[in-house]
């Protein structure tokens, strides 16, 4: 993964302290609250409605043990003993004070961490595959492309203030496990009919209220126009983008309203006077940055563990179903790709302990060359683990409740804090996370339903993505009361969909039923091998609506 | 209002003019607010003063393009801390050959100063609440740049 030099620590160092002193000149009372506020959400501060939240960035979701181990050091010293990653592989702190960040910043920035830009509006941590370099249909490796717009997006001077956020993700290959079509900018790495690699580009996706699948704007951009094209776009963002309504102030507004066309003939024009410019990318560069993701030194008897492998799978049924669900392929014959669940029986979805935090770090050592990946779905990733050392690796995990083999299944839910933590919230979702795990404890019926997304998220903010999930759920506030409002047929990949809603919100006690009902559906009307997501396309929501809502006798 | 140029305070020789005293001032130094500049744009450029404007950032700032060699200060307001089309609008004007002084007016407070000269602001009214004399640290807090910008337009990669 890359490796700081002595400019990126410097940098990193001097933002430590201009925002201790930003935070020095706030308790002091020399920066009104409001542009205090400017200045710390840059910075990942929120304040919530407990305590202030700390969201740290992770780029493009790449940590090493070092850093696992100083956030579980920073979560005993400054927390309350746990972190929460989030949708976009970041992780959160819930219970820091807010005049101990610099402190926790210095200390992050020691091991090469910061919450630079991890809120506000202004250019986001981009995100990738979590299994970026070992997928077999991968066109090119994304990461390289992450860190060069990482290192472009870090303290932009003319793109601090925009209308609003501005998220980036990026794919290696046609698959999308990055949610990349409902991104500000979606960046999928191309091959054209000459045999070049590069880009094709999609602006203007999004969630939050108004969710919208991004536009095409170029089929194929060369890699070294890639900052210079990016720029144009986010120049055409910030000048024309509204800044009167923050409803209305995303990109995938703008877009919309201009339509893709004339959106896409003002960033050309732009492009054209910049592309030739300082920004477009040296080939030295490039193969700097390429160099720092080279892949690990696997072993080359590795494929000799393929022989216990199976003797295990056929011994342990139990551990047979954690590798069916929660490993993947890996292009080198030999290893796997393991998904380390962050969302057990019963505990909130994406926290992890600071002993789970060490715990993982040392697995990380001893499995996976040191590195750590967290997944936009609140997981964690260990990329290259030789088949040899998978049971190993199971019963440590399975010690450390992290081995739930729900991978892909209804459990392995992607849920935002709700109304317990953010003060955006209108309605709790946790209580009903635990809901549905209650209701569909048993594994035999989750492997029996399949691959299914849900998602939940507390407010029209969309944080936990509900619109493109396969089943989503929205809290609302009906006059004090939660209730939820349910999406079907939504998807945030490749054949990306925004759900549509059944019908009218439900109770909250109403919701694991409600789900168990579509589920009855599903499980009526599917074909041999169907999906979740292919019978909803198929049959459409009629049946659905029908179960849910039918009277009760 | 402090006005910094070139790290210092400086007495401001501009007259911000509205369409009242326009006529009495054509040929003194004045800032002429765009509409007016669009409006009175022959007299103006006849005129013996210096000649500066004051764009925001819902007026085009491509429409000063032409007179750029004309023009002897750019004032770019900020109507809002949050409203950042001002570093836009600098570095379109620096990119189009402006070399005279442009100014960032309005909300322009300490920890935005960086950026601004970054994007090619050289001079910063300040309002009196918002000035102290420590303002001037706020210049090069961080000494790394992985961007080009109009102060230098090499990203990390060409430095």
């Amino acid at each position: 993964m890359y490796q700081y030099n002595e400019q990126d620590q410097t940098l990193i160092n001097a933002r430590v302290e201009q925002y201790r002193d930003q935070t020095r000149r706030f308790l002091a009372g020399e920066i009104p609250d409001e542009e205090f506020r400017g200045l710390r959400l840059m910075n990942g501060l929120y304040i919530q409605r407990q305590a202030p939240m700390l969201r740290i960035a992770v780029p493009y979701g790449q940590m090493n043990s070092v850093q696992l181990r100083k956030l579980a050091d920073i979560t005993r010293k400054y927390d309350k003993n746990y972190a929460h990653f989030t949708t976009r592989s970041n992780v959160q702190l819930n219970w820091p004070k807010l005049e101990e960040v610099p402190d926790i910043l210095a200390e992050l920035a020691e091991v090469q961490m910061h919450a630079i830009q991890t809120s506000g509006n202004c250019l986001r941590n981009t995100t990738t595959d979590h299994f970026a370099g070992i997928s077999p249909e991968e066109i090119e490796d994304p990461r390289p492309w992450c860190e060069i717009i990482r290192q472009w997006t870090t303290l932009h001077p003319e793109f601090a203030y925009m209308p609003r956020k501005f998220k980036i993700a990026v794919t290696g290959g046609p698959e999308d496990r990055a949610a990349s079509q409902v991104h500000d900018i979606g960046l999928h790495m191309v091959k054209n009919d000459a045999g070049e690699v590069g880009f094709e580009v999609l602006v203007g996706g999004g969630l939050g209220r108004t969710p919208v699948i991004g536009k095409l704007i170029r089929e194929f951009l060369p890699k070294r126009d890639l900052l210079s094209y990016l720029e144009a776009i986010l120049r055409v963002y910030n000048l024309n983008g509204r800044r009167d309504n923050k409803y209305k102030a995303r990109i995938k507004i703008l877009v919309n309203a201009m339509g893709i066309e004339e959106f896409r003939n003002r960033v050309e024009a732009e492009w054209e006077i910049n592309r030739e410019g300082e920004l477009a990318l040296t080939d030295d560069y490039i193969a700097k940055l390429k160099g720092y993701f080279t892949p690990p030194p696997y072993a080359a008897d590795a494929v000799d563990g393929l022989s216990v492998l199976e003797n295990q799978l056929e011994d342990n049924a139990e551990f047979r179903a954690w590798y069916e669900r929660n490993t993947r392929v890996h292009k080198v014959a030999g290893y796997r790709a393991v998904v380390i669940s962050l969302k057990p029986h019963l505990k909130p979805p994406g926290d992890i302990t600071d002993v789970q935090l060490d715990a993982v770090a040392d697995l990380a050592d001893t499995f996976n060359f040191g590195e750590i990946r967290s997944t936009h779905d609140q997981n964690l990733v260990f990329a290259h683990v030789a088949a040899g050392d998978l049971y190993t690796l199971w019963q440590s995990l399975r010690d450390l409740n992290l081995a739930r083999a729900n991978i892909g299944t209804l459990t392995d839910m992607i849920v935002c804090p709700g109304f317990d933590f953010c003060s955006l919230a209108n309605a709790h979702t946790l209580g009903v996370a635990e809901q549905i795990n209650e209701k569909f404890d048993d594994l035999d019926y989750l492997y029996d339903i399949g691959d299914i997304k849900l998602n939940m998220s507390g407010c029209i903010n969309a944080c936990a993505h509900h619109h493109v999930a396969h089943i989503g759920i929205l809290g609302v506030d009906k006059g004090g009361e939660d209730y939820y409002q349910i999406t079907l047929g939504g998807s945030s990949r490749e054949d990306a969909s925004l759900g549509k809603i059944i019908g009218k919100s439900v109770p909250q006690a109403e919701v694991a039923d409600t789900v168990e009902k579509i589920l009855h559906v599903y499980v009526d009307n599917r074909l041999e091998e169907e999906r979740f997501i292919e019978t909803v396309r198929r049959i459409g929501l009629a049946p659905f609506k029908e179960r849910v809502y039918a009277p009760v006798n | 209002m402090p006005l910094l140029i070139n790290r210092a305070v400086v007495e401001d020789s501009w007259l911000l003019v509205d369409e009242d005293n326009l006529a009495a001032h054509i040929n003194d130094d004045i800032v002429v607010p765009f509409e007016l500049f669009e409006q009175n744009l022959e007299t103006l450029l006849k005129a013996d003063g210096q000649l500066g404007v004051q764009i925001n950032g819902d007026q085009d700032v491509n429409l000063l393009l032409p007179h750029l060699a004309a023009l002897a200060l750019i004032a770019i307001e900020f109507p809002a801390f949050t409203d950042g089309r001002g570093f836009s609008f600098a570095r379109i004007l620096r990119r189009g050959g402006f070399t005279g002084q442009l100014r960032a007016v309005g909300d322009v407070t300490r920890d935005r100063l960086d950026h601004m000269q970054r994007c090619g602001f050289d001079a910063f009214a300040i309002p009196d609440d918002r000035y102290s004399d420590d303002i001037l640290s706020a210049f090069g807090e961080v000494p790394v740049r992985y961007q080009g910008s109009t102060d230098d337009e090499r990203p990390i990669f060409r430095q």
